[in-house]
């Protein structure tokens, strides 16, 4: 993209939008989960614990259902404005999934058991963005249908059969704890553990990454924006890669 | 008049001076002449009452009674001093207490004072006798048929102590009017729980040196004060009945809320629990309608018709001593407790072929889920927010049903009417959101069965292979370095 600026070393990688977005995104996730799985382990004496100190399971369930209003809001606007940026052509299907992605992964297994010598070449989201993305909106999507359902039964029955009800709480149950462990396993790790961005990637919160991590997470998407040749940005990236070659003879 | 009556008494002492070889054999104790003399005309068994204005009659003595008793020799003049064979005099007396008491002194003429305190209830009366409250001792003993309590024979227990006037239909008459009969049943006493126990265990305050004054108001007043003896030897139960609700209904001045002898009986006292379709009539004297009803009820029908010893009577729900209010919340959201201790029981469902996952399938949904918060909550002094649907609601109380013969098409038009107590837009599919107690399989909910199966391949599958990338990934990064 043209309109991104360089400087110091730093690209622009997110519109305060998206900055945003993340913001409300995390907040209301945290607070649905908390509130959530209280009720979900409501055996455990931590849940009780929790509950209790929030003022009972009304008050609990109030807070729940606010929280779910605004990943609802969050999700349908992020729906709304983000298919109409790609209609009007301002902004590009960055996240869809598609064959190179599918490469890329058994490319990167590759890499991974040592059969390559060097990762995939990723464009502005890799495959693992891509995965945890979908993951993350669809499960918005299901939480948001079968959470609507849970909170009005009466109304829900009038159109569906009413095995629906007890069918939209496994769903819903289920998916909030896919979506609990894919944030506390995979996100976790990826924004905050992996050696590649310890302690802690900020892109998210700045809405900027370091030149050095486009060399090596999305070559592709830097070529584009500064408008050099692919082989340029791999020459680079080689060049880096060499030094960690002739410190492991594994790499060939 | 006088020399008739000297020589009817010269004649009836001859005849007995002759009479002991002619009856020896047959009458054991003859009267004195002097006796046989006064009963010439008071032994006349009197053709009618006197009243006033009529010719006053002679008192009565039944010679038969004088025979058994324990004066069978005592000539008339003995206790009656101022009489003899010549010497008549008119009696004069204010009434007839005035009449017993001063033929009651004579008895202590010959029964001196040591003597009759030997017996510590006589020590007793005379003690009162200071106070002005003086004893008659015919009251007790009686006056010319004077038998010893025992009616002779030896006194060797409390009981027989006490027996000697509670086996008599003897009563006492109430400020209500009322008669309270004293008899006892010894019988019936021997037949019950207590039959090893003495009078005085339960009428404390009584024994055989103690017969305090009772002064109740109504026979009912008697049956509440009497039932507060239980207390002593049955304490925990007692304070159990603090909590209950007739203990609470009687406080506020009730009368008609239960005591312990109202269940349990006095003397033929019984342990209520051990037919337990005898304990439910118990309850059947106050609430007739709702035993009625039980009666009815899959579970009333099987106690009283097949005997069933398993099925629920009152006390197992409703508890025996401290019974309380069933319309309180506290109560309600009880019931899935009350319900499992049979319905959670795999030995008694395995009988009748039911399932034990009842309760389970019930505390994980989201009734059972929101009552278990709403319970913990009262616990923390937090208010609960309103009533959530517990067994009874769908079930019913006391006319619970067993649905295994009904059409299920009629079972869940009554548990949509039940949803619609508390989901009053509920419409007819509502009611199939509740999956009847039953674990979702295939069969019986396929659509949340699937749900569930996919997410239990689907979950496992995902954190397994995000944690390998991961594990991959440092693996890689270290190798690297």
């Amino acid at each position: 993209m043209k309109n991104r600026k360089i400087n110091g070393g730093m690209i622009r990688r997110f519109s305060p939008l998206r900055l945003a977005e993340h913001w409300v995104n995390a907040g209301a996730i945290a607070v649905l989960v908390l509130t959530g799985l209280a009720q979900k382990f409501h055996t455990l004496e931590a849940s009780q614990w929790f509950v209790l100190h929030l003022g009972g399971i009304d008050t609990v369930r109030l807070i729940h259902h606010t929280a779910g209003v605004v990943v609802i809001l969050l999700t349908l606007q992020h729906i709304l404005a983000t298919s109409f940026l790609v209609v009007l052509r301002k902004g590009q299907p960055g996240m869809l999934i598609n064959k190179k992605d599918v490469a890329d992964t058994l490319e990167n297994l590759r890499y991974y058991f040592g059969l390559r010598q060097s990762p995939a070449l990723c464009d502005r989201y890799d495959y693992k963005q891509k995965f945890e993305y979908w993951t993350i909106l669809t499960g918005q999507i299901l939480m948001t249908v079968s959470g609507l359902i849970l909170w009005f039964p009466t109304v829900a029955a009038r159109f569906l059969p009413g095995e629906f009800i007890p069918a939209a709480k496994a769903l819903h149950t289920n998916e909030a704890l896919l979506i609990f462990l894919l944030i506390a396993v995979w996100h976790i790790y990826n924004a905050i553990f992996s050696p590649d961005v310890f302690p802690l990637d900020t892109s998210i919160f700045t809405g900027r990454i370091s030149r050095e991590r486009m060399v090596h997470e999305h070559p592709l998407e830097l070529g584009r924006m500064e408008g050099i040749p692919l082989e340029a940005v791999l020459k680079e990236r080689r060049e880096e890669m060499h030094l960690l070659d002739a410190e492991s003879p594994l790499l060939h | 008049m006088h020399g008739r009556k000297q020589l009817i008494g010269w004649l009836t002492a001859c005849l007995i001076l002759i009479q002991p070889a002619i009856t020896q054999a047959t009458v054991p104790a003859s009267p004195t002449s002097e006796t046989q003399n006064c009963l010439v005309c008071h032994g006349r068994e009197p053709a009618e009452k006197g009243g006033i204005g009529e010719e006053p009659r002679a008192p009565y003595v039944d010679m038969a009674a004088l025979k058994t008793s324990a004066h069978p020799n005592t000539a008339c003049s003995e206790c009656h001093r101022e009489f003899a064979s010549g010497k008549h005099p008119d009696p004069r007396f204010r009434d007839a207490q005035q009449r017993k008491l001063r033929y009651a002194l004579k008895c202590r003429e010959c029964h001196s004072d040591a003597e009759i305190t030997l017996k510590p209830i006589h020590a007793r009366l005379l003690e009162n006798a200071q106070e002005g409250d003086a004893p008659v001792c015919t009251d007790c003993h009686g006056a010319h048929n004077v038998t010893p309590i025992s009616g002779g024979k030896v006194l060797q227990s409390e009981r027989r102590y006490c027996q000697g006037c509670h086996e008599h239909p003897v009563t006492t008459d109430l400020r209500s009017g009322e008669t309270l009969m004293l008899q006892t049943d010894l019988t019936v006493l021997d037949g019950s729980e207590h039959h090893m126990l003495s009078c005085s265990d339960c009428h404390f305050g009584f024994s055989s040196q103690e017969h305090p004054q009772r002064n109740f108001r109504t026979l009912r007043d008697y049956a509440i004060a009497s039932s507060d003896s239980c207390k002593r030897c049955h304490f925990d139960k007692h304070t159990r009945t603090l909590e209950s609700i007739h203990y609470a209904i009687l406080n506020q001045g009730n009368q008609s809320a239960p005591v312990c002898t109202d269940c349990h009986g006095a003397h033929g006292i019984a342990a209520v629990g051990k037919d337990r379709a005898f304990s439910a009539t118990r309850c059947k004297q106050c609430h007739a309608a709702v035993y009625e009803t039980y009666a009815h009820s899959v579970h009333g029908n099987a106690l009283i018709n097949e005997r069933n010893q398993d099925v629920p009577v009152c006390i197992d729900c409703h508890r025996a001593h401290d019974i309380v209010n069933p319309l309180t919340l506290e109560f309600h959201d009880g019931i899935p407790d009350t319900c499992a201790n049979c319905h959670s029981n795999k030995r008694i469902m395995g009988k009748y072929g039911l399932s034990t996952d009842v309760v389970k399938t019930y505390l994980s949904d989201f009734h059972g889920v929101t009552l278990n918060f709403y319970r913990k909550q009262k616990e923390a002094l937090l208010k609960p927010g309103r009533p959530i649907a517990v067994c009874t609601d769908c079930h019913g109380t006391h006319d619970i049903a067993g649905d295994a013969d009904t059409d299920p098409l009629i079972v869940k038009g009554r548990l949509l009417k039940r949803c619609q107590k508390c989901h009053p837009d509920a419409t007819e599919n509502f009611s199939d959101a509740w999956l009847s107690h039953y674990e979702p399989t295939l069969e019986k909910a396929p659509i949340v069965y699937l749900v569930n199966l996919s997410y239990r391949i689907f979950l496992p599958v995902m954190v397994v292979g995000l944690i390998l990338q991961i594990l991959l990934h440092i693996w890689r990064y270290a190798v690297n370095r």
